[in-house]
């Protein structure tokens, strides 16, 4: 129910605001060199004349029979072309979101476990300007050295699934890096400090008194109870991993989700943007649905009414 | 011994494919573009980023623009009239689209009938206002009627909106646009690239040289500047800065051509807007601006400085870059004399979507701030530039690059975002639209500069210039571009 709620308010929402925003869509595809009597005909031709609740709710009518309209610049049904760009910004997502845990959970962890030792000094120092670095630098940096100086991998654009997995995941590599790697300072970060708080709790002091091996008390005592709070900073990551793509692909040149997005906006092409936001959107809410269900497997003792 | 001897002929086989032309390698060339075209119906938009692609290169028009501006035969062999006003084009024979039929002046009448057609939303409607009458005589023969004499009929043949295609590839000219020209679609991978491939029964024996040409969409400057140091792209047209030249210059892979074009880059003053109404401002603003030094400070010394509207490809350009010299005494002095002896404010509206317009107006304020104007630069994203600067005319200060060629009627236009209007500019500029006669007509445009230079309605600074990059050996391309075009037909790699 929730989930509905949240839908139909972000859809309201972004439909009221690309429309109260200044910018016109037909000005935009006549641009500044066309007349202005051709833009005004376009207009109409858009149904853009029509008062705004009018076109929200035939937008809503169509939406929920699973039609997101046709795009104002391409000429192609809003779905076929975020389905186009799922096969980039999907596996892009998932690969960073790898990437970010394959790196953040054990350096976090060694961390916690060297407190205020050297390695942790370390580990933080390094995580810190992981944070302060912006992705798209990064992203640059990357090609500079792989691609530019070493030249192993292509400096930008998607080879595509077709020609087969590996040259499909080399033209996601970098960006994945550039996305997941920078992602996992904060990551590090929360779940130092997660660990942290579980090593200092009792019944892992007793665990140790009993003697039960540093691997277990680590592994069985501590990391499960610290999860919860790793897994919530991760849901959070994740959607931020996809606000990441929007950069990350136009650096890379990728053609995905994100670049759709920005295009889209800069065009003024509505159906578009309402598309990708509910899109990404639902996403969203479907990763914080995630996270809660996790925490039922991960603490036993939380319930859903 | 025997052996070698059964193996000679096929030896000599082998070396014999080899040298033949069907064995040469197959010329393919890589290009950036910065965007990807909001789709490539040459009739729908008047994009740059769709020209870059199509015109010229898969679509042609009945006369062309060379790369020296000069408008020569093209899909019509040759034209005729005797009075200016009734033209007839005899076309050229075998021309065949892309669909394999051939090029029938039903053709021809059918794109300009639908360009002039309301209902089409055509963005240059007004390019084919002039004409009355549209006969086909036969099929290889057509005639146009004008209203009135129009001197820039022919040009208007020229420019993208009026591309020749298949009528019955109407409905598809958005995605999969056919035509006459050089090259044929292959593949567009949205937001990816787009291929074209050779068409191998173009109309100009010889041409296209190159078999291939793929555009890959690269917005970020510096990731296309990465991407051609990586060899992945194999030339830039336009995704490069002023600032990346010095470097490129030096690296013996590349061949920087920096050439002229119509983009006549001004910072406009609304004219109906106090206190630019009064002539006098305007004038000590120009003669606020030192436009060398901008060219310096913004775009890196590249780019001439402008003194007027008409740019250097254009026949009738003149050069007036010295007419209102950078004079910051004489600007104070005349800013005392229309009541502001202590300057003003103003807000200049820049859209950060074209890098140079913020630099500029970044070495524009500290030069005005000098004779006491003090520059806020607002910058508003390039939808928001449209609706209220460009629209509205809600704005103090903007500056942009005009691209297009022969764009002097927008200062006849007092709708037009500069809202400036001048009953004697106008006047003049009417005449020169019906007079053909190239000396009287000259003569008209040299004085609609002097009467511009005198009103001073915009800051004419510098033509950005055209910067592309290519890898070594990659030849054939325009240097200058007389009209926003981006030729690929002659294009090749040196052998």
């Amino acid at each position: 129910m929730a989930f509905v709620a949240t839908l139909f308010f972000v859809s309201g929402l972004v439909f009221v605001v690309v429309r109260v925003l200044p910018g016109d869509p037909a000005l935009v595809i006549i641009g500044p060199e066309g007349s202005p009597e051709a833009a005004a005909r376009l207009r109409e031709a858009l149904g853009l004349n029509r008062p705004i609740p009018l076109q929200y709710v035939e937008w809503l009518t169509n939406a929920l029979q699973g039609d997101l309209g046709v795009s104002l610049q391409y000429d192609l049904p809003v779905g076929r072309l975020i389905a186009s760009r799922l096969p980039v910004t999907l596996p892009l997502t998932l690969m960073a979101a790898l990437l970010m845990a394959a790196t953040a959970l054990p350096v976090g962890l060694y961390a916690a476990r060297r407190h205020r030792r050297a390695g942790d000094y370390l580990a933080m120092a390094v995580s810190q300007i992981g944070v302060a670095i912006p992705g798209f630098w990064a992203g640059l940096l990357l090609i500079l050295l792989f691609s530019v100086h070493l030249g192993w991998v292509q400096s930008g654009g998607f080879a595509g699934w077709s020609a087969g997995l590996w040259p499909g995941v080399r033209s996601l590599l970098l960006p994945a890096v550039a996305l997941g790697f920078f992602q996992a300072a904060v990551l590090v970060r929360a779940t130092r400090s997660s660990v942290l708080d579980v090593l200092r709790e009792d019944y892992v002091r007793t665990a140790r008194a009993k003697g039960v091996s540093e691997l277990s008390v680590i592994g069985k005592h501590t990391l499960r109870n610290a999860l919860i709070p790793i897994v919530t900073v991760a849901g959070v990551q994740l959607g931020q991993l996809m606000a990441g793509t929007i950069i990350l692909e136009s650096v890379f040149a990728l053609p995905g989700l994100g670049r759709l997005a920005l295009g889209a906006i800069t065009a003024r092409d509505l159906p578009v943007v309402q598309g990708v936001t509910l899109f990404v959107a639902s996403t969203i809410v479907l990763i914080n649905f995630a996270v809660d269900l996790l925490y039922i497997v991960l603490d036993p003792r939380i319930r859903y009414e | 011994m025997r052996h070698f001897g059964t193996l000679r002929p096929l030896a000599a086989l082998a070396l014999g494919l080899l040298v033949s032309p069907a064995a040469a390698p197959a010329q393919n060339l890589v290009v950036q573009s910065a965007t990807e075209p909001p789709g490539l119906d040459l009739t729908a938009t008047p994009a740059s980023a769709t020209a870059m692609v199509v015109f010229y290169n898969v679509q042609e028009s009945l006369v062309k623009v060379d790369r020296h501006g000069k408008i020569v035969p093209w899909l019509a062999e040759r034209w005729h009239t005797s009075d200016n006003k009734n033209y007839t084009f005899f076309l050229k024979r075998g021309v065949r689209f892309h669909n394999g039929r051939e090029l029938r002046a039903a053709d021809v009448k059918f794109v300009i009938d639908r360009a002039m057609n309301p209902e089409t939303k055509h963005p240059y409607p007004d390019y084919y206002a002039a004409i009355s009458d549209i006969i086909v005589k036969d099929d290889y023969t057509i005639t146009f009627t004008l209203k009135g004499t129009t001197a820039n009929f022919l040009l208007n043949l020229a420019r993208q909106g009026s591309v020749v295609y298949p009528r019955e590839s109407v409905d598809t000219l958005k995605s999969e646009p056919i035509g006459t020209g050089p090259f044929k679609l292959a593949e567009w991978v949205r937001g990816d690239r787009i291929v074209l491939v050779r068409n191998p029964d173009y109309h100009v024996k010889g041409l296209p040289k190159l078999d291939r040409v793929t555009y890959r969409f690269i917005p970020d400057p510096n990731a296309a500047l990465a991407a051609l140091k990586a060899g992945d792209i194999d030339a830039a047209m336009f995704g490069l800065g002023p600032e990346h030249v010095p470097e490129l210059q030096k690296d013996p892979r590349f061949q920087v051509i920096i050439g002229e074009t119509t983009n006549d880059v001004i910072m406009s003053m609304n004219n109906s807007r106090k206190p630019y109404s009064d002539v006098r401002v305007r004038r000590a603003i120009t003669h606020g601006i030192n436009k060398p030094e901008v060219v310096k400070g913004a775009m890196f010394g590249l780019g001439s400085v402008l003194g007027t509207n008409v740019d250097p490809l254009n026949p009738y350009f003149v050069d007036m870059s010295g007419a209102m010299p950078y004079d910051p005494g004489k600007a104070k002095k005349l800013l005392a004399e229309a009541g502001y002896p202590n300057g003003f404010e103003a807000v200049l509206r820049v859209a950060p979507q074209y890098y140079y317009t913020v630099r500029t107006g970044e070495v524009l304020a500290a030069q005005l701030q000098k004779i006491g104007v003090r520059i806020k630069i607002e910058q508003v994203e390039w939808g928001q530039w449209l609706s209220r600067v460009w629209k509205d005319a809600e704005y103090d200060l903007t500056i942009i690059g005009h691209a297009e060629a022969w764009d002097i009627a927008n200062y006849a236009n007092p709708k037009y975002y500069f809202r400036y209007d001048s009953a004697d500019f106008q006047k003049l500029f009417t005449e020169s639209e019906i007079t053909v006669d190239d000396k009287a007509r000259r003569e008209l445009y040299v004085r609609m500069q002097k009467k511009l230079v005198e009103d001073a309605p915009v800051v004419w600074l510098y033509i950005h210039p055209r910067l592309a990059v290519t890898k070594k050996g990659v030849q054939g391309i325009w240097k200058d571009l007389p009209l926003p075009a981006f030729d690929l037909s002659e294009v090749a790699w040196a052998k």
